[in-house]
């Protein structure tokens, strides 16, 4: 085996190739999982919750065709009785007009309080967010989203103190909102762009001058910092339960589903690269039960005579283990290097964020150790059950 | 009585017959002597010589090393009363080509187990230097030439301080000059008080010995 060490180099590389494979995959994916934690913390981070109406059912009940549905009344029941939540924030969004001087589409509008701003982690380019005032007055302001103010005005920051008609209604501008953006990866569209195009009015405003009645279309909250979000959650649905009599709402997590088809997209890629680090490791193992059982052949004077000499089956079988070992941690630590080069070229052409932490490093070496152990235990029980006197004979 | 082997029979199966190799041999040994075993090949010689080393067990009859009845001894224990009670010097040296010489002289007191690396390189080189090769210790054993190297074999079958010096055909490889420094080697061994069993078909080597045990067709003639 030692003898030609370039031979030995070349068998191991179906090792050096699995290792590589399986540290790449499992930093491309820990990278993914980065930017999904990240994409959730720019959402509002875990904390957030938000509730909607459940559609209504074929045919539904007398308590659910009792049912107000959504309410700001539900939202300021929350912020009375449930102590797993640190922020309530109604929420109203309907599509309607915008228009300024001959510009005009249709978008959404978003009516809501203060709180939304902090819930959901958003600040203003320029101007303010909606106060507590506007929200009390149904002031007829409007803080526009970055694209909108963009596409209204030419410039986002121009908006400032304009007036836009929204809905048919006249708004003055008070504030654009910072652009947001987030790519889960260099050919993703902007995962955030949603939020670029909206304006965030007055809740109170919004439903006396766009709805009738009393109902909102979703409320986002926020848990205490502390508070296991299921906890909240849980909390959440049996007090709306009890005021509604039924359960014509659905809570769920902010950003669930976020990046969804990036995230199929890298789930294919890391299963093929997986794939092909496991057959890559399979077959390494197989060459390298070869190479060593080539050489338990080559050497059997050699056990025969260390048998002789008084080595046990014992010993003669973690001897031949340990020249495993030797190969193995080679192999793997060439397989590391690889890998880790590999992720970096990936990583830079595909422009995601990935590193090879220790974790990873070590996963990968115990995967690579395992495969060689399996591979050397044949030879080596080959090596150790060698009679002494034919080992000896044997030309 | 070193040695002590009653009746002893060896036989193989060979595809669908029996090959007796050796047919009830009685052989004693004392402490201190040299004794040649000699015959021509297939005398039974050299399954005499595994039985008495320890590397094969009888079919039948007993064998006594040192005291102990070890006919009926496998595996582990097996190894070792090798480990402990013998010392093999082969044709072909059988050394470790990658291990230097002196690592090669310190290998059947790894085997023992619970000495330590300093005891054993000491004790390697004080044999080597008896020997006379207090100069090739951090030398591989390509690097020496053929009587070196069966010397150094000498020395590695000495190291463990066994009871019993085995020796097959240690000339065989050799050309005249160095087995004539083997066998000197020998002697003067023997002078010092160690027990030597020598297994030769060379009449010229087993003239050195004290005792010549003649085997043929499985017996002693």
């Amino acid at each position: 085996m030692r003898r030609h060490w370039g031979q030995t180099v070349l068998s191991l590389l179906g090792l050096i190739l699995g290792t590589a494979s399986i540290v790449t995959v499992l930093a491309l994916f820990g990278g993914q999982t980065a930017l999904t934690e990240q994409f959730l913390n720019e959402v509002g981070g875990r904390g957030t919750i938000i509730v909607s109406d459940r559609d209504r059912s074929a045919h539904p009940g007398a308590q659910e065709l009792a049912s107000k549905r959504l309410t700001f009344k539900d939202a300021q029941f929350l912020r009375d009785r449930a102590g797993a939540l640190a922020a309530v924030s109604p929420g109203w969004s309907q599509n309607l007009s915008y228009r300024v001087g001959n510009t005009s589409f249709d978008g959404q509008v978003i009516g809501t309080v203060p709180d939304y701003m902090a819930i959901n982690d958003i600040k203003p380019l320029v101007g303010r967010y909606l106060s507590d005032l506007d929200v009390r007055h149904q002031a007829r302001v409007a803080v526009l989203g970055w694209k909108y103010a963009d596409s209204l005005y030419g410039v986002a920051t121009r908006a400032l103190g304009q007036l836009v008609s929204i809905g048919g209604k006249n708004y003055t501008v008070v504030g654009v909102m910072e652009r947001e953006e987030f790519y889960f990866a260099a050919w993703e569209d902007n995962a955030l762009e949603y939020r670029n195009e909206r304006a965030y009015i007055p809740i109170s405003t919004a439903i006396a001058q766009h709805s009738a009645v009393d109902h909102l279309d979703f409320l986002t909250l926020k848990g205490r910092p502390g508070v296991a979000r299921g906890v909240a959650q849980a909390q959440v649905r049996s007090l709306l339960y009890a005021r509604h009599g039924v359960e014509d709402f659905d809570i769920r997590a902010s950003g669930q589903g976020a990046g969804g088809e990036a995230g199929q997209f890298l789930l294919l890629f890391n299963f093929i690269f997986l794939v092909v680090g496991v057959v890559s490791l399979i077959t390494g193992g197989i060459v390298i039960a070869n190479i060593l059982l080539a050489s338990v052949v080559e050497r059997v004077r050699e056990f025969g005579t260390r048998m002789a000499l008084g080595a046990t089956a014992g010993a003669i079988f973690a001897h031949v283990l340990a020249e495993v070992l030797v190969v193995t941690v080679i192999g793997g630590l060439l397989g590391l290097g690889l890998g880790t080069a590999l992720t970096g070229v990936v990583a830079h052409f595909m422009q995601m964020p990935a590193v090879v932490s220790p974790f990873i490093a070590a996963i990968a070496s115990t995967t690579a150790l395992t495969v060689g152990l399996l591979a050397g235990i044949f030879p080596a029980l080959r090596a150790a059950r060698l009679s002494p006197v034919e080992a000896l004979r044997y030309a | 009585m070193l040695i002590q082997g009653r009746s002893l029979a060896k036989t193989y199966r060979l595809g669908q017959v029996d090959v007796a190799a050796l047919r009830g041999v009685d052989v004693d040994v004392r402490p201190g002597e040299f004794v040649a075993i000699t015959g021509p090949s297939g005398s039974g010689k050299s399954t005499l010589m595994h039985i008495l080393g320890c590397l094969d067990t009888p079919t039948s009859g007993t064998y006594r090393l040192d005291g102990e009845d070890v006919s009926g001894l496998t595996g582990k224990r097996l190894a070792q009363v090798r480990n402990r009670k013998v010392g093999f010097v082969f044709q072909t040296f059988n050394l470790m080509p990658r291990l230097s010489v002196e690592e090669n002289v310190a290998l059947p007191l790894k085997y023992r187990g619970g000495i330590a690396r300093g005891e054993r390189r000491a004790r390697a080189l004080r044999l080597l230097e008896r020997l006379g090769l207090a100069e090739r210790v951090g030398h591989r054993p390509d690097e020496l030439s053929g009587g070196e190297r069966q010397r150094v074999a000498i020395a590695r079958a000495l190291v463990g301080e066994p009871a019993i010096l085995m020796a097959d055909e240690p000339t065989g490889n050799l050309d005249s000059a160095s087995g004539a420094e083997v066998m000197r080697t020998f002697a003067e061994l023997h002078g010092a008080g160690h027990t030597i069993v020598l297994v030769t078909h060379d009449p010229n080597v087993a003239a050195r010995a004290q005792r010549v045990i003649q085997m043929s067709d499985g017996r002693v003639v």
